[in-house]
């Protein structure tokens, strides 16, 4: 049934390939294909579907919730492409590999076998290099092609070695058969799982933004095309986080192995560093990338505390709370990349000068920014607060020793995070531009930002039924 | 009590003015009802009201006031509306949407006093530091870029490590039933926690409450955020913000933890007498008479501490009742510092020479504001600070030395007088109009009245409960 999700989406896609008329034609179909396949997937996720290709494909609410996500970020990505592209030659290809590249992020999501996660893995980041690279004259952006493509690849190879492992060590490249097989494992076959994991936490983790593997982050999301940026910030990154989600709690789950202490201290390097080296940044993209890479941290907490467990039930408390700050986080994150996209085109200099005064200047932008930021900081009643809620007391809930205090560590952080948002905010609405001319916002942007920030709201003043939907997300996987 | 905490949406409009002077001063009228309907005497929790919000994750919509919330909840209101109507006065720049904010703080502030549940209590607290962020940075004075990035920091930071306590309480109580964050469920668990996590949870809260408080060492942001404020909204910062960690404080440092506060007491109370004897000499240096009324804030704030981990009904009670008092006579000074700089045009105490021929009536005003914050008897200071210290002698005959923070008080007052009112005159006679004149006697009407009367207050509301919990809390005394 998701195949006919799938299939809209690659239609527009091969239509735009054809049809070379500029900004038109194109970008309206590609724009029609992630609606349709956006409310095909909401109407679709209340039904369920069987497992498709032998098991391969696993469409179950954790695909839906991820297609969902994917989809509304590759949709803010879309509209707003409509300004940021304009007059650029390469408008239809633009669309196209964007469609494709979604297209990968729900095959991942959806994969229920190493080799398929390995072609959705693949479907996805083939065509983002393209896109970081689609402005050809602008060294920059090449440059960044350049770095991205070249730890991507590394990545891929480094995944296909960890399936290649697992493979051996159970004969099998279905996660649940893996699962039933590693619960019986050998001590002599137990170190090529062992090392498997670790290929598969750094293999992941390029994609993830995770310490120490997040170096070409702030370089790409720089160079590339601001609207770019925005996706492999929010898409390919949840994308990422998705194979893991999957990989780590369906098939690793039974191993006598101590992975989840792994992802904590990974976590608590994610955080600090990128809550540390946010406030150094001079550039309001790399400051993004900075706080992107921290917020991946927090996400990190939900893979090494996924469960509560007390004397009656295990329930996923940490893991819906990390699916809900996927969620979160590519909302609000998104709609900070179009607000820098919606600055960068307008003003020259892409550093932080460009946004003192922005509250006279672009009102609606810099108004949205800050609630973005303040959701980020997870201020409350806004959306970010309540899953990072979540996931903290996961923390502290789980069977862990250490869980209390990476709850502190995270809590420390997130405090120390609120330093370079304010710092921006304060850039925005206290100090005084020179020149304090109205720079015209195009709808593009702004509708996109508005679109955001009233999610942001209704999630953050209702969180009831997200709460429940991520928690049956969470049972599901 | 849902009425007048969702009683206001946000309004922008060109009568932005008027709605906000109108909102504040309905609300203050429907707090005056919950005042009049009070049952007084009973000890549990009134004018209750609770709706499903995010059940799924414990979280529910639960509001209702106690003898311990209910003189908070009238100050509350009192002072945002005088707040307010000081405001027309001081405050010209970008109008609606100071209003907008203001309306935004007092739904929090009114939030923060009456939430029953831990995480809705949290989301409220946070909703009165983002408008006070702004206040600070736009409206404020020359350094008030620093001042509101210090403040928003400083503060965020401790309820970062707060949240911190509210979430282990959730799971560590989880065990003993469905976990929850609802305040009355955890009032009964959180007491049979072992000591260590008793411990653990109470400093993270206390960390969260002592900024806000604030206690020495955590107080630098309070001068510079006092200072920089508008006049207005330094009103509701002392008065109202710093009363949000006192009653923390007490709602849950104090009456969750048992086993901790008969642990840390000792320490808790030791930082509170730093503190007060801290403020009292630091504002004896301090030129400007904002800034030495923001540092009597640290110095009188250091008593509601000390009187809550006396861990007796005396102190306790008195402390809830400092706050009601201290709250009036810090808003009625920063009230009228505003409007003595904006007649005077300096705020420095050695320069406002000869106040008394310059505005008499001010003068006059200024004098019987000092005295209530000197707690001259007569004043409902004098009564709390008074029962603070007896509280506290009754448990250690040390802490005879608050004395010493309670005479450094009157000495910094009385010389700031002499400095401000008794020298000769310079320059023409410049007083104030009635309007303002009024809103700083309308501070003083409650002080002079409970402070002669105090009992529908403390003896009727604050003490019956806090003898209760107190009781329920420690059975064998403490």
């Amino acid at each position: 049934m998701s195949l006919a999700v799938f299939g809209l989406l690659v239609t527009p896609a091969g239509l735009i390939r054809r049809g070379k008329s500029g900004i038109g034609v194109g970008a309206y179909a590609g724009l029609a294909g992630i609606v349709i396949a956006l409310v095909s997937t909401i109407w679709l996720g209340f039904n369920g579907g069987p497992p498709i290709l032998f098991g391969g494909f696993q469409i179950d609410l954790f695909t839906y919730f991820f297609a969902g996500v994917l989809l509304l970020v590759s949709l803010f990505v879309a509209i707003s492409s409509f300004d940021f592209m304009k007059g650029d030659p390469n408008t239809a290809p633009y669309f196209g590999l964007l469609l494709l590249s979604t297209l990968g992020m729900i095959v991942l999501a959806a994969s229920m076998d190493l080799i398929l996660l390995y072609v959705g893995w693949e479907l996805m980041s083939v065509p983002t290099y393209a896109l970081t690279a689609i402005r050809k004259k602008d060294p920059n952006s090449n440059e960044a092609a350049m770095k991205f493509f070249v730890l991507s690849a590394l990545s891929s190879a480094l995944i296909v070695y960890a399936i290649s492992l697992t493979f051996g060590v159970t004969g099998s490249t279905n996660l649940q058969t893996i699962a039933g097989s590693l619960a019986t494992i050998t001590p002599d076959t137990r170190s090529f799982a062992l090392i498997a994991i670790v290929l598969f936490v750094a293999g992941f983790g390029v994609k993830m933004a995770v310490v120490p593997f997040h170096m070409w982050i702030p370089d790409a999301f720089e160079g590339a095309p601001t609207t770019v940026s925005a996706l492999l910030a929010s898409g390919a990154k949840m994308a990422g986080f998705a194979a893991a989600f999957r990989v780590f709690i369906v098939g690793f789950s039974t191993i006598n192995v101590d992975w989840y202490s792994t992802f904590a201290i990974v976590a608590i390097a994610t955080m600090t560093l990128g809550n540390v080296a946010a406030l150094m940044q001079k550039s309001f993209t790399r400051l993004l990338a900075y706080s992107s890479i921290a917020q991946a941290g927090y996400v990190l907490i939900a893979l090494a505390t996924p469960f509560t467990v007390t004397t009656v039930t295990r329930e996923p408390l940490g893991l819906a709370g990390g699916l809900f700050h996927v969620l979160n986080y590519s909302i609000v994150k998104t709609g900070a990349f179009v607000a820098a996209a919606a600055v960068a085109t307008r003003l020259p200099v892409n550093t932080l000068d460009s946004f003192t005064g922005l509250g006279r200047r672009m009102p609606q932008t810099a108004f949205n920014i800050t609630i973005f930021f303040l959701a980020l900081a997870g201020v409350p009643p806004l959306n970010g607060f309540f899953s990072k809620v979540m996931i903290f007391t996961g923390a502290v809930y789980s069977p862990f020793s250490w869980g209390g205090y990476l709850a502190v560590a995270a809590l420390i952080n997130s405090g120390f995070s609120m330093s370079y948002y304010g710092w921006i905010i304060k850039r925005m609405y206290f100090d005084d531009p020179g020149d304090s001319s109205k720079i015209p916002e195009p709808k593009a942007y702004t509708s996109v930002m508005w679109i955001a920030t009233a999610l942001v709201f209704i999630i953050g003043i209702y969180p009831d039924p997200w709460i429940r939907l991520v928690l049956s997300v969470a049972g599901s996987l | 009590m849902a009425a007048p905490t969702f009683l206001f949406g946000k309004k922008r409009t060109n009568v932005a003015k008027l709605l906000g002077v109108g909102t504040t001063a309905t609300v203050f009228a429907l707090s005056v009802i919950i005042v009049v309907l009070f049952q007084y005497g009973s000890t549990g929790f009134q004018f209750t009201d609770t709706a499903s919000w995010a059940s799924s994750f414990g979280l529910n919509y639960v509001v209702g006031i106690d003898g311990i919330s209910l003189p908070l909840l009238i100050i509350a209101t009192f002072l945002c509306l005088l707040a307010a109507l000081g405001s027309r006065d001081m405050i010209s720049l970008r109008e609606p949407e100071y209003y907008a904010l203001f309306l935004l703080f007092e739904t929090g502030i009114i939030g923060v006093f009456t939430s029953l549940n831990l995480i809705l209590f949290y989301v409220f607290w946070e909703v009165v530091l983002i408008p006070m962020f702004f206040f600070i940075g736009i409206w404020g004075g020359p350094r008030r870029k620093y001042a509101s990035l210090k403040f928003l920091i400083f503060t965020y930071a401790g309820s970062a490590i707060m949240l911190f306590g509210f979430v282990a309480l959730y799971a560590w109580t989880g065990s003993t039933g469905s976990p929850s964050f609802d305040y009355t469920t955890l009032i009964t668990r959180a007491a049979s926690l072992t000591l260590p996590l008793q411990v653990a949870a109470s400093l993270a809260t206390f960390v969260g409450f002592a900024v806000k408080l604030p206690i020495f060492p955590l107080h630098t942001w309070l001068p510079d955020a006092h200072v920089e404020a508008p006049a207005p909204v330094s009103v509701l910062l002392a008065g109202l913000l710093l009363k949000m960690g006192g009653y923390g404080l007490i709602r849950y440092n104090l009456l969750l933890f048992p086993a901790a506060d008969k642990l840390l007491w000792p320490a808790f109370t030791a930082i509170g007498l730093i503190t007060m004897v801290y403020g009292a000499s630091v504002a004896f240096v301090a030129q400007d008479l904002k800034r030495m009324i923001a540092l009597t804030s640290v110095n009188h704030m250091g008593y509601v501490l000390l009187g809550t981990f006396t861990l007796t009904s005396v102190g306790v009670s008195a402390a809830v009742f400092q706050m009601f008092a201290h709250g009036l006579a810090v808003g009625m000074l920063f009230l009228m510092s505003g409007y003595i700089h904006e007649h005077a045009g300096t705020r420095n105490i050695n320069e406002l020479k000869g106040l008394r021929g310059k505005m008499p009536t001010t003068t006059v005003l200024l004098i019987l504001g000092s005295m209530a914050a000197m707690a001259v008897p007569g004043f409902a200071n004098f009564i709390s600070e008074y029962q603070v210290i007896q509280g506290a002698l009754s448990v250690a005959y040390l802490y005879g030395l608050a004395i010493l923070a309670a005479a450094l008080t009157v000495g910094y007052f009385l010389w700031m007088l002499r400095r401000v009112v008794m020298t000769p005159p310079a320059g023409p006679k410049n007083e104030l109009r009635t309007g303002p004149l009024l809103i700083l006697t309308a501070f003083l009407v409650p002080l002079l009245v409970f402070g002669v009367y105090p009992s529908p207050l403390l003896g009727s509301a604050i003490k019956p409960t806090v003898d209760h919990v107190l009781s329920v809390l420690f059975p064998g005394g403490r």
